[in-house]
């Protein structure tokens, strides 16, 4: 990594580069070798999957309107509440399992260590606030982002970015200022992690006078390129074991 | 000293008396401003509606406990064949299918990993004859990591099943093990799916699938995996008396079901 501070680097150019890391993270090539007659998730499958995760987390509000709107909680701020849920469960997951595996460097591996602590603190509060409206956490798959040095710097500066421009865009979108205010005790807890990866890749910790909002849309078109939403492994089943017994 | 010094004395003196008042008016009414903006400021203040509290206290960050045990494993996402060596060219060691026989994903056990040449290998432990290979195979031919914190250790000799939880014993129970003419095999295996609701008492309630293979019946079908479940027979327990499977009482393989996660490292001694 350079150590030269670089100027203006924006949001866009850092999805970019997050984006070039994810393409040259994937490794199908390796499997051609391997495989005997691979059978292959496209990636439209799973970018499909991923969106009508993210999509369905939204939608899911509907069904306990009645509940939320006795604990005054808007169908509109569980919708934002659960879509920030899941950003989180994608956070706290990624810094865990780089904590777990332990494959990057001291520095690096000091700050996954500590904003991955505050990343499971922020999902535990947002489950407490939706309580029975919270949604489980979706299966990720990292790939080789949580031990490569370089795809994992890159992703976490990617996703503190942008957690921070989305909760630009979410704050005035909030119907209840008590979690307007909550919001905003997030949103500045992120951004520091952002200008601390930053400055840990050597990139400016404070790129622009203004930071643009990134709306959820976006957001979740975002996420679902990444591909770390991946399907759940059956691991349970019903059929008659053939076992030795 | 003439009339005219005295007078030019004074003069001076009664300028410099004059100018000193003026500036402790000027110094008074400066202090005078800005107690009133502080005042205004202040009221101002108080005339905003009062805050809202936040809607959630974000609690103390949640660190990982140092002393947690885990192990990991993954499912196979795309058939591959496991490798000796973490090269392409490294001689081929088993099949990876997607499915075990009873349908679920087909898990490994992951034990570590290495980059070459770009491409990030993994050493896994197979579920293969004979028992405790180990391979690699390219970390995109797997899925998500999952975590656990448990391992199950049955020995053979005591005929006594404990499950541990990040070190501390949590379950044990009296097993049934393989007769001598079937043993169960020895060796560091793992937990690869759970299967419950299929209704044969034989296996009694909850039938846990394990990387482990017997290595007499080999032509068993589905290739002789090595189950732990529950029994119709439970007067036999403890005792050597399957065909290699680790049978327990259905009160015990019931509650194993739902301390024991899919992934738990098993070894049997």
């Amino acid at each position: 990594m350079s150590n030269v501070v670089r100027e203006d680097v924006t949001l866009e150019q850092t999805w970019g580069e997050l984006a070039q890391t994810l393409e040259a993270v994937d490794i199908d090539g390796a499997l051609q070798e391997t495989a005997a007659g691979a059978v292959r998730a496209t990636r439209a499958g799973l970018f499909r999957r991923a969106f009508a995760t993210l999509a369905g987390v939204a939608g899911l509000a509907t069904l306990a309107e009645d509940a939320a709107a006795a604990r005054g909680q808007t169908k509109n701020d569980i919708a934002i509440l659960r879509f920030d849920l899941v950003l989180e469960y994608l956070q706290a997951g990624l810094y865990t399992e780089a904590e777990r595996l332990g494959e990057l460097t001291p520095k690096t591996l000091g700050w996954a260590r500590v904003v991955g602590a505050h990343e499971r603190a922020h999902v535990q509060a947002i489950k407490n606030l939706l309580g029975r409206d919270t949604v489980p956490s979706p299966t990720f798959n990292y790939g080789k982002v949580t031990s490569d040095e370089k795809a994992f710097i890159k992703t976490a500066v990617g996703f503190e970015d942008l957690t921070a421009a989305l909760l630009k865009w979410q704050a005035p979108r909030l119907d209840s200022r008590s979690i307007v205010a909550a919001v905003v005790t997030l949103h500045s807890v992120e951004t520091r992690h952002a200008a601390w990866i930053r400055h840990i890749v050597g990139l400016r910790p404070a790129a622009r006078a203004f930071d643009q909002p990134a709306s959820q849309q976006r957001m979740a078109e975002l996420i679902a390129a990444t591909h770390f939403i991946s399907s759940r492994p059956r691991v349970t089943g019903r059929r008659r074991p053939k076992y030795t017994g | 000293m003439s009339r005219r010094a005295v007078a030019a004395a004074l003069t001076i003196g009664l300028a410099l008396v004059i100018a000193a008042a003026a500036i402790r008016v000027a110094r008074d009414d400066r202090a005078a401003d800005v107690g009133s903006s502080g005042r205004s400021l202040a009221a101002a203040a108080r005339a905003l509606p009062r805050p809202e509290g936040p809607a959630f206290v974000v609690g103390k960050p949640a660190r990982l406990r140092a002393d947690e045990t885990r192990a990991r494993s993954a499912p196979v996402v795309r058939p591959a064949v496991a490798k000796a060596a973490p090269a392409r060219s490294a001689a081929a060691v088993a099949p990876l299918p997607v499915e075990t026989p009873e349908g679920t994903s087909n898990i490994v056990l992951v034990l570590g990993e290495r980059t070459r040449s770009g491409t990030q290998w993994v050493r896994v432990r197979l579920p293969v004859l004979p028992n405790g290979r180990t391979a690699w195979v390219p970390r995109a031919a797997l899925g998500g990591y999952r975590f656990v914190h448990t391992r199950l250790l049955v020995d053979r000799e005591r005929l006594r099943a404990t499950l541990f939880y990040d070190g501390r014993p949590i379950f044990h129970a009296p097993v049934g093990v393989g007769r001598p003419e079937w043993p169960t095999p020895s060796g560091r295996f793992y937990i690869r799916d759970k299967l419950a609701g299929f209704g044969d008492p034989f296996y009694g309630p909850v039938a846990f699938g394990t990387s482990a293979r017997s290595a007499v019946l080999t032509d068993w079908p589905a290739g002789g995996f090595v189950g732990i479940h529950g029994t119709n027979e439970p007067q036999l327990i403890p005792g050597q008396v399957s065909h290699g499977c680790i049978r327990l009482r259905n009160a015990d393989i019931l509650r194993l079901g739902r301390l024991m996660p899919v992934g738990t490292p098993l070894v049997i001694r």
